[in-house]
């Protein structure tokens, strides 16, 4: 038999803190430990940061390589103009000679294409300055891509007059905000339009080509083909002058571009995009793919527009598949009443 | 106990006149567009650079309906209301651009003018129907009269006691004595009688009259009329003055309850009428504030400033408003808060202007947001006066305006003659906007008025350009969404 047990099941309280009394300091004696926002420099950019670049061992590995294959092909060169002499003198000579234009003509190339890159980094730049400008609205930063802009468009014929008439009216405005709307209205606006054009007859063409095309060998050359023109007239339209380089490198960004805006493809005119393709593939197979690859090349063109542009989209409308589905209808129309 | 500043009455009518204005205004919408401001804010100026501009189709890179093309002109036409005078556009633009060029004279009687714009809607049934009209109605009126709105809620006792205590006060001794003795010599229970009466509103009118010109207490003076009577001059409406408050139990037939019965008269045939015709009807409001003069001036007048801006601004209708709504109720529905002369600062100094707008009106447009309407500042300047230069001195670039001082114009002890041309720092606006309350320590401030600008551009038609600071972003926030 046990005896009755009771043990204590709350813990042992333990000691409690002392109440700490009221007292009072002389100022001078505290350590601040607020945080100072003032210390805390405002970061001036307020545009997101460029990706991170090549890192340095891909550094080295390009430039050594690029010197070995350098040096090989100099030695290469060098041991042809030493047989051609050994053969005759005049060979020679005009074997230097020849060597001499090549090399001219590719520094030439190469000054081409490096101000063709520069352009387009010249252009990334200015959106960036552009949208600072915007955020801070500080006048200053607002002159600088106008003038800027002033630079790029200055031997454009058809912008003189949107030129002039910036120039007559953004000294007279004193946000910089302001500015850069002026200066998207007047100058972005008639090339936004001629863009769009662009884009919805090469689209047209597509569909076209598409519908009567009998391969499907050819649809694809084709879209490839006009993706490209298109790609490169809307690079010109907008002030880039795309080289060999630069052009893989416009590609490049269009691409991404497209990569990272498939998903947002659901919500821009995905809708009328199946309800199109079901119509037309109801009538004809062919006539449903044309309106595809016409698509296609609407979302290339948008795609141009937004990684050329040198301003962001403010004042101006941002184009969207939508805007081009009536253009692509027409030419289904057109081609159903077509025997 | 506030009371409402219409009656039934006024209600009924403004209702019928909204849907009056409905029925008639099916296919020709009117905007009416309140601009509001003490007087000297600018409301002359702002409402000729508004016609003027709208009427040449001036440089306003800012308005999206001209920018974009949709705008197409804009005539002027015969107001509605026949029996008020025409604002004299014309008159005011030829001595803006005469030889030489002067503000137009301050405002002394009532008058409107509407607007007829033309325009093509991007919407696109009524960018279908072709180009549209919109009405633009405005007004304008002397300033000294916004301040009786505030009026329409207070009893003769109320504002008694406010007028008095503010006569008391040491800061206005100087101006009040007159008739502070007057009104100590007269005993209010005593029989009511003219001569006395006329003693009491001769001496309070000569009191305001003081401490407007003194320019201290520049805002807190009503009643208006007292200093701009036009037709009513020495009518009994405006034979009254404040009197100590009594208990209960006045005698019908004494001095006070005379007083009291004329005060309510002014209220009745006078303020509410101005208001129940002007501004109990308004869809849009543009409120000019001077803040410059008052900054100027010093702390007790900024406060002056703050409290008659929110005590007139709490009069209007504010809310959402939409078409269905409308049809019986007007609700201004948008605010634009606008601190003028903006051209007597350097543009780096603006948004500290623009803090102290809004630190002055921050009662004023938490109520108005509050009641849902959208509100906005801009620190603007109808028409611009000055240009602007740096200046080195003792290694250090002083941000300067280049302008002309207007005749008497004093700054260190230098008086001009509105003819020679300076450039002119004016000194820092202050980055704390509560600091201009402060009367300890006083901001190095000058600000001086200058001449309108003497040489004028001139357009393809030979109108002349009126330049302006940020005045067509002011005009895109009031009726830009209607023209859309």
């Amino acid at each position: 038999m046990k005896r009755p047990v009771a043990r204590p099941v709350t813990p042992e309280r333990d000691d409690a803190e002392p109440a700490r009394t009221p007292r009072a300091f002389e100022p001078n004696a505290v350590t601040v430990t607020e945080a100072d926002f003032e210390s805390v420099p405002p970061s001036d950019d307020l545009v997101s940061p460029e990706p991170r670049r090549i890192g340095w061992v891909g550094r080295v590995l390009w430039t050594a390589g690029g010197i070995l294959l350098s040096a090989g092909l100099a030695l290469a060169a060098e041991r042809l103009i030493r047989d051609l002499f050994a053969r005759y003198e005049w060979l020679g000579w005009t074997g230097l000679g020849v060597l001499g234009a090549f090399i001219v003509a590719l520094l030439a190339l190469i000054v081409r294409e490096w101000s063709a890159l520069r352009r387009l980094r010249v252009l990334d730049q200015l959106k960036a300055d552009a949208l600072t400008a915007i955020a801070t609205d500080q006048p200053a930063k607002a002159r600088a891509v106008l003038s800027e802009l002033e630079h790029i468009y200055a031997s454009r014929a058809d912008l003189a007059r949107a030129r002039q008439s910036l120039k007559d009216n953004a000294p007279h405005m004193l946000d910089g905000t302001e500015q850069v709307h002026l200066a998207e209205r007047l100058l972005m606006g008639p090339l936004d339009a001629r863009a769009r054009t662009l884009t919805a007859a090469s689209a047209r063409r597509v569909a076209l080509v598409t519908t009567v095309s009998p391969r499907a060998l050819i649809d694809v050359a084709f879209v490839i083909y006009e993706s490209i023109r298109l790609g490169g007239a809307i690079a010109r339209l907008y002030g880039a002058r795309p080289g060999f380089f630069g052009f893989w490198r416009l590609a490049g960004a269009v691409l991404a571009h497209l990569a990272v805006t498939g998903g947002l493809v659901l919500t821009d005119g995905v809708v009328e995009q199946l309800v199109g393709q079901g119509l037309a593939a109801k009538l004809s197979a062919r006539l449903g793919e044309g309106v595809v690859n016409g698509l296609m090349t609407v979302r290339v063109g948008i795609a141009a527009m937004r990684v050329v542009r040198p301003l962001p989209f403010e004042t101006q409308k941002q184009p969207v598949v939508k805007d081009f589905i009536g253009e692509l209808a027409n030419v289904t129309q057109s081609v159903k009443e077509t025997p | 106990m506030a009371q409402s500043p219409t009656t039934i009455v006024d209600e009924i009518g403004i209702a019928l006149a909204n849907i009056a204005d409905a029925a008639t205004g099916t296919f020709t919408p009117t905007l009416r567009l309140g601009v509001t401001g003490l007087s000297r804010a600018g409301k002359t100026i702002f409402i000729t650079a508004l016609v003027h501009n709208l009427l040449t189709g001036g440089r306003l890179p800012g308005f999206s309906a001209l920018t974009e093309g949709r705008f197409i002109g804009a005539r002027l036409a015969e107001y509605p209301d026949a029996t008020i005078p025409r604002f004299a556009y014309e008159q005011h633009l030829a001595a803006l651009t005469g030889k030489p060029a002067e503000w137009p004279e301050s405002t002394r009687r009532i008058s409107q003018l509407r607007v007829v714009l033309r325009y093509q809607s991007t919407r696109w049934l009524a960018g279908m129907r072709g180009p549209a009209t919109l009405n633009l109605d405005i007004v304008d009126y002397p300033g000294e009269w916004l301040l009786d709105l505030p009026l329409l809620s207070l009893s003769f006792a109320e504002w008694s006691a406010e007028a008095l205590e503010r006569a008391r006060r040491p800061a206005s001794e100087h101006e009040a004595k007159a008739f502070l003795d007057v009104l100590g010599g007269i005993d209010p229970l005593k029989d009511a009688n003219d001569v006395d009466a006329e003693a009491l509103a001769t001496a309070f009118t000569q009191y305001l009259r003081l401490s407007r010109e003194d320019g201290r207490a520049l805002s807190t003076l009503p009643p208006g009329r007292f200093l701009l009577p036009g037709d009513l001059k020495g009518s009994p409406a405006l034979t009254f003055s404040p009197l100590p408050p009594q208990g209960h139990g006045v005698r019908s037939k004494s001095l006070y309850a005379m007083l009291e019965h004329r005060y309510e008269a002014y209220k009745d045939k006078v303020v509410r009428p101005f208001f129940r015709d002007h501004f109990a009807r308004l869809d849009r409001q543009v409120v000019l504030v001077d803040a410059l003069r008052a900054l100027n001036a010093g702390p007790s007048a900024v406060a002056d400033l703050e409290t008659a801006l929110t005590a007139v601004l709490s009069c209007f209708r504010q809310g959402e408003s939409n078409p269905l709504s409308r049809l019986v109720s007007r609700k201004i529905d948008r605010i634009l808060f606008a601190a003028t002369k903006a051209d007597h600062l350097h543009h780096t100094s603006h948004d500290r202007l623009e803090a102290i707008l809004n630190r002055l009106l921050a009662n004023a447009s938490r109520r108005a947001r509050f009641a849902g309407t959208e509100t906005k500042s801009l620190a603007i300047a109808a028409i611009r006066a000055t240009r602007e230069g740096e200046i080195r001195e003792g290694g250090e670039t002083l941000p300067t305006i280049i302008g002309t001082p207007a005749e008497g114009q004093v700054l260190d002890g230098v008086t001009y003659d509105g003819q020679t041309e300076i450039a002119l720092f004016p000194g820092d606006l202050p980055a704390e906007p509560d600091s201009v309350f402060e009367s300890d320590k006083p901001l190095a401030l000058n600000f001086l008025r200058f001449t309108p600008p003497q040489k004028l551009d001139r357009n393809a038609s030979g109108d002349a350009v009126l330049p302006h600071i940020r005045f067509d972003r002011a005009l895109d926030y009031l009726i830009g969404d209607w023209m859309r």
